[in-house]
């Protein structure tokens, strides 16, 4: 019982003194809250659907946004992650009959591969040159699928998969938590000693090289841990889906994930996994009014970065957070001295 | 130590039609400091790329510590022990300060040597604090002014704890009082010794400058490029009184 008193002191220690000292840290903590809970009030299968696929969408956008916005590898083909992922979970299910707690990850590492097999002839290239020929690949391989349709199924796909799990709510528990994990560790990557070098190699490669470190290494590791966590998503909609077909590697998949994260903020990690949970469900509910649909979206799109060229959630971050212009602490927008050093803000 | 520490020999480069460096060939002792001079366009800089693998060599070979590294990786350049600054500073702009010397010590080198040292961020620190601008650490590099991003190229440079630096125009674009400040923590890390958790063992260091007067108090010999041939190599008296170092670049008014 003492144990259980001593964790509850620590994590409510930590809660007062590291997440309710910042707004930002708030936000997060509530959606993390909101996701988990939401079941409570609401089991509406659709609701549940449209969440689950934000979700499915959240670990695509972020893994899309460890590449090419921490790394700098713009990626203009990264629907080929999600559909190797995807194609190679549903070949691993239909037929070796393996269960999605293994087809999943194994799917993943398919991508990871993948990402070898791009990531080596993409080294030296950089900007528009890298753009185009990432772009390339998805569409090479969307060709392979319809030129072997006895074993990728075609137009039609591979359908027939087993399900995620045996209910829609444990579907959504599933892969609720499972971004909360991904896109968490995806965060912690791009705020460890790796992250920097990833930050870095986007600033200037050959600075980074003449201090003694091996970009080739690191593009290839950025490349396949993108590639993992895109073929997770890949391998979950699947399941999700029990259909692998070749939308999933189709352009439009492609840019959309570009526009999520461009959306939500790129170098973030949080900002594309927000605007999945906003731009996915906004799609859904525009259905009421289908012949304005696409348009209402770019309307909102165009807005946003009109208005807020770093992203929605960079803006809002700097509307309710101010950072110490001695410590560089961030600090609540209305305090007057900072919290640590208390210094003036302004 | 012997004269065979670096080892050039027979170097050249060609960009196009043009060639920036050729048949260069020189050796340097471990402690050694040598200046090296020469008109705008002279291969000064072009030298320096090609001894750190920033560029191929078209022809010759580059031996450090009787190991050829022509062709090699810039990276194993480093790891071996040889470390660069840029004449156009190169840092990483949306970083802070500090994150921009940890790239450094992340290097396999500087973790084999600092392997005793815990927080990556204190050896980043020491680095800063050695070069003068500790107290901007945490200042994104993009804020930094002409003077302290030299500094800051002089910090990552160090943060490997090579044993021959390249300094290319370290003076460039300072103010005296800032030369004068360089100059000194030059000698300094010259000299070797412990800074903190860094250690220098007093690198051998070429240096690519202009302003000769303070250039002359830190070197040992100076090579003169010129149209990327060797026109003089010697002590630094020797090598001012030289006509054809004259007429090449010093102009009648020498000095």
């Amino acid at each position: 019982m003492s144990l259980i008193g001593y964790y509850t002191r620590k994590t409510y220690t930590i809660c007062k003194e590291e997440v309710l000292v910042l707004p930002g840290r708030v936000a997060v903590g509530v959606f993390f809250l909101t996701v988990l809970l939401l079941p409570l009030f609401s089991q509406s299968p659709y609701l549940l659907r449209v969440m689950v696929l934000s979700s499915i969408f959240a670990i695509f956008a972020a893994s899309w946004d460890l590449l090419s916005g921490f790394t700098g590898q713009m990626n203009f083909g990264h629907a080929l992650f999600f559909g190797v992922g995807a194609y190679s979970t549903a070949l691993l299910n239909i037929h070796a009959h393996l269960p999605p707690w293994a087809s999943i990850p194994l799917g993943a590492l398919a991508a990871v591969i993948t990402g070898l097999v791009v990531g080596i002839p993409c080294l030296r290239l950089r900007g528009t040159y890298l753009a185009l020929t990432t772009l390339a690949f998805p569409i090479i391989v969307l060709g392979i699928v319809f030129a072997i349709p006895d074993v990728t199924g075609g137009e039609l796909g591979l359908s027939g998969l087993s399900r995620l799990t045996g209910t829609r709510l444990w579907d959504y528990y599933l892969t609720v938590i499972v971004m909360l994990a991904v896109c968490s560790i995806m965060w912690k990557i791009a705020n460890s000693n790796t992250g920097i070098i990833f930050h870095a190699i986007r600033e200037d490669e050959v600075a980074v090289r003449a201090s003694g470190i091996n970009t080739t290494r690191y593009k290839l590791m950025a490349f396949c841990l993108s590639g993992f966590f895109a073929g997770i998503s890949g391998g979950l909609y699947a399941h999700f889906m029990r259909i692998a077909g070749p939308s999933t590697l189709e352009v439009s998949m492609s840019f959309t994930v570009v526009i999520w994260a461009v959306f939500g903020g790129i170098v973030t990690i949080y900002g594309p996994v927000g605007a999945v949970f906003i731009l996915f469900p906004l799609l859904e509910f525009l259905r009421f009014w289908p012949e304005y649909r696409t348009l209402a979206f770019a309307i909102v799109i165009l807005l946003i970065l009109l208005y807020m060229p770093e992203g929605l959630f960079p803006y809002l971050r700097d509307k309710i957070e101010t950072e110490c212009p001695r410590c560089k602490i961030r600090n609540v927008a209305t305090r007057k001295t900072c919290r640590i050093c208390t210094a003036p803000l302004e | 130590m012997s004269a065979d520490f670096l080892r050039v020999e027979g170097l050249a480069k060609d960009f196009g039609g043009l060639r920036a460096v050729s048949g260069v060939s020189f050796s340097m002792g471990r402690r050694e400091v040598i200046g090296l001079i020469g008109p705008n366009g002279a291969g000064k800089t072009t030298l320096l790329r090609l001894i750190t693998g920033i560029l191929r060599p078209d022809l010759g070979t580059i031996n450090f510590k009787g190991i050829s590294i022509s062709g090699r990786k810039t990276w194993d350049i480093v790891n071996m022990g040889i470390a660069c600054t840029f004449q156009n500073m190169r840092p990483f702009r949306r970083l802070p300060i500090i994150a921009n010397v940890m790239v450094s010590c992340l290097s396999p080198r500087a973790m084999k040597r600092g392997e005793w040292v815990k927080k990556i961020e204190a050896k980043a620190m020491d680095a800063l604090e050695f070069a003068g601008i500790s107290d901007m650490a945490l200042e994104k590099a993009s804020t930094l002014s002409q003077g302290d991003l030299k500094r800051l190229e002089v910090a990552r440079a160090i943060a490997t704890e090579p044993e021959l630096l390249l300094l290319d125009e370290p003076f460039g674009g300072l103010s005296p009082a800032e030369t004068e400040l360089m100059a000194k923590s030059i000698k300094r890390l010259h000299k070797g010794g412990r800074f903190g958790r860094l250690h220098s063992e007093g690198p051998a260091m070429i240096i690519v400058e202009h302003k000769l007067q303070q250039l002359m108090k830190i070197v040992d010999r100076i090579i003169v490029l010129d149209f990327g041939t060797i026109i003089a190599d010697g002590t630094p008296e020797d090598v001012v009184n030289n006509p054809q170092v004259i007429k090449a670049y010093l102009g009648q008014g020498g000095l």
